[in-house]
């Protein structure tokens, strides 16, 4: 079993009226790639800021490492929370100099980190002459910078255009690649799919759900299929009529010229072939999709209401 | 500590505003404080155009011991050159959310306000010195007789400088960590004095409760400006206070810990 790294006990935040965190119980093991879902106003960057010192819990509890949260205990974490702050009129380099001394982080580390997210070129001039993605960046070099053994990321793809997207999820991979933990907020839930190993998922301020992804797509798969006759000609009847004679098929839909069929439990993609094959139909495209987190989030939060 | 100061100063250093307001603080403390004489000399001249005289080598501007509280009492006026630097260095903080951000990094708030005093602290100490090269320099160029007693009579001043600076810094930083803008800092900072003296005139009409005039020495801004009495009176032959008031300088210290207590709670309390 893994070290449990984050461990959040009925963490609640009101401002006013509005409780923006609410009993919130959480669980982040070491070596996780964690994703916080939810969407706009959930409390993700209210709950992560509480957890790095700069929101006061109205009550409730967290610790880091098993030990009540310091500000020695903060300075093991790397954390960027929503957008990237830096002095503006200070280099890229004279701000990351500036973080090392404040996390007491080797300054040999810098040239370092600013490899590893490609802005050591442009590392003298000031972050105020920076594109978005250089800020974004910038923010994630910083976050590494004292070699952190947590990283919380808040939104790093915000605001960015798809290269720049891409480029954050190969850093992010190739962090996680390391052994570190990660802490992943976001509301793309394709992003948190693709990196993250366990998610939860929020909703005012509520914990909706949390596990593994992997699980996401157990259940229910959906089949989608093209087919052919044995002698290579183009299968001319519809399909549809011989995929309901399928036993395993729940339902069938068309779209593009492709069907989709939504497979009863216990039977997968193989059956389908198999059954195909036997009626002397060969399928030229068969795929087996899992239920996609996007689903899965929006039954989610279907469910609470 | 040392730590501290030099995360504070790595902010600033690199800060072409804060060279630029430091240079012409040093810079006009130094000339305007030392060219007393030349001025003297001047309003003589004018005196002279209406056919009165005035003997400048009568009036003892820069001999010691006069000279420490002179020149102190007027470099005071400079200071609020000093603290619109530490006003736009805290709000900075707020503006550019680099605050956030380096306590995310790890710095306790605690650690934050006291990295800002020790920069107010060491703002302090290099006015002193700048006052001392100054005094020492225009002093053995002016006193006709050097007698080392009166060189020392009245360096007590230096130390009511000190704190004047401090204090009021203090004050700025406050100020500026309850307000959080630098525009409307900047100017609650300058009209402080006219609205404590407006308060003051509210509060003690002397002759509604003639009792209670004594209270007036505890406000903020007089026990700043009580630590050096005005002195040029002096020269019109009137009676002034030519010492540092020991209970000026323990209000002026009980209300420097207060301001610097304040910044803190104030930042302990508040959502960043």
């Amino acid at each position: 079993m893994a070290e449990t790294v984050l461990q959040i006990n009925k963490l609640t935040k009101n401002f006013g009226k509005l409780c923006a965190v609410n009993q919130l119980d959480l669980e982040v093991k070491r070596g996780q790639v964690f994703g916080m879902l939810g969407p706009n106003g959930s409390g993700k960057t209210t709950t992560l800021g509480m957890l790095m010192g700069v929101t006061n819990p109205s009550s409730g509890s967290f610790s880091w490492f098993g030990e009540p949260s310091t500000h020695f205990t903060r300075k093991k974490i790397g954390a960027v929370l929503e957008h990237p702050i830096f002095y503006p009129y200070l280099s890229g380099q004279k701000n990351l100099e500036l973080n090392a001394m404040i996390k007491g982080a080797n300054p040999a580390n810098i040239a370092k980190v600013l490899d590893i997210v490609e802005l050591s070129a442009r590392k003298d001039d000031k972050y105020r002459t920076y594109s978005l993605g250089m800020k974004q960046r910038l923010a994630i070099a910083s976050a590494l910078v004292s070699d952190p053994i947590i990283l919380i990321l808040d939104e790093p793809t915000n605001g960015l255009d798809p290269m720049g997207i891409a480029e954050i999820r190969e850093i992010v991979k190739r962090i996680a690649a390391d052994g570190k933990t990660i802490i992943l907020a976001s509301h793309l839930l394709d992003e948190v799919q693709k990196v993250c190993t366990h998610f939860a998922v929020l909703r005012r301020g509520k914990l909706m759900h949390s596990g593994p992804v992997d699980e996401v797509g157990k259940g229910e798969e959906t089949v989608e299929v093209m087919a052919h006759l044995a002698n290579g000609q183009a299968y001319q009847d519809d399909l549809s009529v011989l995929l309901q004679q399928f036993v395993g098929s729940a339902t069938i839909k068309k779209e593009n010229g492709i069907f989709q069929v939504m497979m009863k439990d216990g039977f997968h993609s193989q059956d389908l072939n198999k059954f195909l094959f036997e009626k002397g139909i060969i399928s030229s495209h068969l795929v087996t999709k899992k239920k996609t987190l996007e689903r899965q989030f929006l039954e989610i939060l279907a469910e609470a209401h | 500590m040392l730590h501290l100061l030099k995360i504070d100063l790595k902010k600033m250093t690199s800060y072409r505003t804060f060279w630029i307001i430091c240079g012409l603080y040093f810079i006009t403390l130094g000339f305007s404080t030392a060219s007393g004489m030349e001025i003297l000399k001047w309003i003589a001249s004018k005196f002279e155009d209406f056919g009165s005289s005035l003997n400048v080598n009568r009036i003892p501007l820069y001999h010691f011991p006069d000279i420490w509280q002179n020149l102190i009492w007027f470099s005071g006026l400079f200071k609020l050159v000093l603290s619109i630097m530490v006003v736009i260095s805290v709000t900075n903080e707020y503006q550019y959310r680099t605050l956030r951000q380096n306590i995310i990094d790890g710095m306790s708030r605690f650690e934050f306000v006291l990295s800002k005093v020790l920069t107010n602290l060491l703002l302090s100490v290099m006015s002193v010195g700048m006052l001392l090269l100054i005094v020492m320099v225009t002093g053995l160029i002016y006193t006709p007789e050097l007698i080392w007693s009166d060189m020392l009579v009245g360096t007590e001043f230096l130390l009511a400088y000190f704190i004047e600076i401090f204090a009021f810094l203090s004050y700025a930083l406050m100020l500026g960590i309850f307000v959080q803008r630098s525009g409307l800092t900047i100017v609650l900072l300058m009209l402080s004095h006219m609205i404590e003296a407006i308060i003051k005139v509210n509060l003690f009409q002397e002759s509604l409760n003639p009792s209670i005039g004594w209270l007036k020495q505890f406000f903020p801004l007089e026990s700043i400006t009580n630590l050096v009495p005005l002195p040029f009176a002096r020269y019109a032959f009137q009676e002034i206070q030519d010492y540092v008031s020991i209970t000026a300088v323990a209000i002026a210290l009980g209300w420097t810990f207060l301001f610097n207590y304040f910044s803190y709670l104030k930042l302990k309390k508040s959502d960043i």
